[in-house]
């Protein structure tokens, strides 16, 4: 990510070739439907994570609503292909279209305050659209949520199993890596960290503060839409469930203990998450006990989350061999807020 | 239009609202005081029902007695979420105290539901089936006890912080926090009883309005988020500005709740917070930095 600066400019290129590589034979070596399955649910949440990262990791705002846009994709997808027949090939693309669109008016109303304000504008946000869910039964069906949603299909490819889908959703985690990549170097991203280090600065610079972050929301909520129509189309049932608090902190816990403000860090906090999840499944309630234990554990003691601990092992084994060692904890360009 | 409906509405909406205020005064002190948004303030709302419900069935405590023991308890709770959480923390981001908050608040919650089980439960109070006839309207007599408790704890705490040595001592913290320290006041000390104070106040809701609803380990939720409409509605750390937006707030859902539809009630009450942030963005009462 940050290494090129740092004489690893051939080592990067081959470690993410050979990660992709990996993540592409997984499938394969899982050998069972309920491993390819939490695959599948790893990749869905990586996404998920990735479009939330761009909210707190490159704006520095926390936001509660983020699973509501993903419920409204989800949402938007699953009545366009149940009651109006439409493939949810088109679906896609629309349920994207509609979170942004709420990702847009809501933005608008909530930027205007920032910092706690902000992330309880957005709770009440998301509950008003998980209050709408639940009552309008004559659209969602209510409580009882939707059922026999089509699975997704690009012509003769069905993705009706957990293979094919794991390919879907791993191309489209990989293409949001990438475009995440490319914005913190471009100047929209630049813009996006000076706005998070020091607004006043920022806005002293000429930078929009208002529209910085707007724009940075509404391409999360349009990723988390799309994320949604995916899991809807995956699932094949969804109900106003996916908009809960449970969903919003599970999120949350994905981003920060994997590490904000990175581009692996998601990805690794949602394989964390999904693997615990599943494993810890017997322990019943202990489980969120236990997440709520590692959020407030990672954000105390280890506020970059799993993934610093990995630039301080590389780090210290850089002093050893007296290479440049890069700044310990968040790197300038793609550290968390502080 | 029928009067005697609307004025039932009106009634209703006061005493829930008078709730809400008692819940979001707690949460606006936090942050008036300490710069605290405490996103777990709703699970001690929770544990103020659970545990006026566990110290009645279990040692068969009078309702009173229960409630009474509910708050002081939980005000200790408090005490301790601060000494272990909120207060070495004090000097971090504000991101980092919100997201512990968080942590504090699933961790509350679900420990909750391990404890005490999912299943609702309701707590006995001696006023829940007797009636009171207020002209044309009908309230229990638990509900009459939610509005007057209510009113009579918020003057408690007005007076507390007005002319009490402890409450000035808040408000100087709450007007700048390194200037107090500087005249010698014990900001750790400020802290704890802040703390104490806006979690028995939470307590002492949960108690009162136990016995008008069932009650379930994610009750919590709902108070946190009612508490954080009604803080941000009237701007947070303004104490006048929660009654105001509380008793608003609690109006307002009831006569929609009633004329428009029950199930969107809810989506009203947000609904009404947006159009008052859209007009003034930092809420109804917000001026300058302290306490309201």
């Amino acid at each position: 990510m940050n290494t090129n600066s740092h004489g690893q400019s051939l080592g990067q290129p081959l470690a993410i070739a050979g990660g992709v590589a990996a993540l592409a034979v997984l499938p394969f070596l899982a050998g069972n439907a309920y491993l390819e399955h939490l695959l599948v649910l790893w990749m869905l949440y990586a996404l998920l994570a990735l479009s939330l990262n761009i909210v707190i990791g490159y704006l520095g705002e926390l936001t509660f609503g983020h699973a509501a846009f993903v419920g409204v994709g989800a949402y938007t997808s699953a009545i366009l292909s149940t009651q109006l027949g439409l493939p949810p090939l088109l679906g896609l693309p629309l349920a994207g279209l509609v979170a942004a669109g709420f990702g847009l008016v809501i933005g608008y109303a909530a930027l205007r305050v920032v910092g706690p304000q902000f992330a309880i504008l957005t709770l009440g946000f998301g509950a008003i659209l998980f209050t709408i869910t639940n009552h309008w039964v004559d659209l969602t069906r209510g409580p009882m949520g939707i059922t026999d949603i089509p699975p997704m299909a690009i012509g003769p490819l069905a993705f009706d199993s957990a293979r094919p889908t794991y390919y879907l959703v791993l191309a489209l985690v990989l293409a949001t890596a990438y475009l995440c990549h490319a914005l913190v170097g471009s100047r929209t991203g630049r813009a996006f960290l000076a706005v998070r280090e020091n607004a006043p600065l920022a806005a002293s610079l000429g930078i929009n503060v208002f529209h910085t972050k707007l724009m940075g929301f509404v391409a999360a909520t349009a990723i988390a839409g799309i994320g949604g129509a995916i899991y809807a189309h995956y699932i094949r049932v969804i109900t106003p469930d996916i908009m809960g608090v449970h969903n919003v902190a599970a999120l949350i816990i994905v981003v920060i203990i994997g590490g904000r403000g990175t581009i692996l860090g998601p990805i690794l906090g949602a394989l964390v998450y999904i693997g615990l999840l599943e494993s810890l499944r017997v322990a019943g309630p202990l489980r969120m006990v236990i997440f709520a234990a590692l959020l407030t554990g990672t954000v105390v003691f280890l506020p970059g989350g799993l993934i610093s601990l990995w630039q301080r092992w590389r780090n210290a084994h850089r002093s050893e061999n007296n290479l440049p060692a890069t700044p310990t904890g968040l790197p300038s360009t793609e550290g968390g807020a502080k | 239009m029928d009067f005697t409906v609307f004025a039932q509405q009106i009634a209703n909406g006061l005493v829930n609202g008078m709730a809400y205020v008692l819940i979001a005064t707690g949460l606006t002190l936090v942050f008036g005081v300490l710069r605290i948004v405490n996103f777990a303030h709703g699970e001690f709302y929770m544990l103020g029902a659970y545990i006026t419900y566990f110290v009645g069935t279990l040692f068969g405590l009078d309702y009173i007695a229960a409630a009474a023991i509910s708050a002081v308890v939980v005000a200790g709770l408090g005490v301790a979420a601060n000494k272990l959480i909120f207060w070495p923390l004090r000097r971090d981001h504000e991101f980092t105290i919100l997201l512990s908050s968080l942590g504090l608040a699933l961790l509350i919650a679900n420990g909750g539901e391990l404890l005490f089980g999912a299943d609702p439960k309701y707590v006995e109070s001696p006023f829940a089936d007797e009636v009171l006839d207020i002209g044309t309207v009908t309230l229990t007599q638990q509900r009459v006890l939610v509005f007057a408790a209510a009113v009579v704890a918020l003057i408690a705490v007005y007076l507390f912080i007005r002319y009490s040595r402890f409450g000035k001592m808040m408000r100087a913290t709450a007007q700048n926090p390194d200037g107090a320290a500087l005249t010698g006041i014990n900001i750790g000390l400020v802290h704890t009883y802040t703390f104490a104070l806006a979690c028995g106040l939470a307590a002492l809701s949960g108690a009162l309005v136990g016995p008008t609803v069932m009650i379930f380990p994610t009750i919590g939720n709902w108070a946190v988020l009612k508490g954080f409409i009604v803080v941000i509605m009237g701007g947070l750390g303004s104490v006048t500005g929660a009654l105001f937006a509380g008793l608003l707030l609690g109006v307002i859902e009831s006569l929609g709740g009633g004329y428009i539809s029950l199930g969107f009630m809810e989506a009203i009450g947000y609904a009404m917070i947006i159009a008052v942030l859209l007009w003034r963005p930092n809420g109804l009462f917000s001026t300058a930095r302290g306490l309201r």
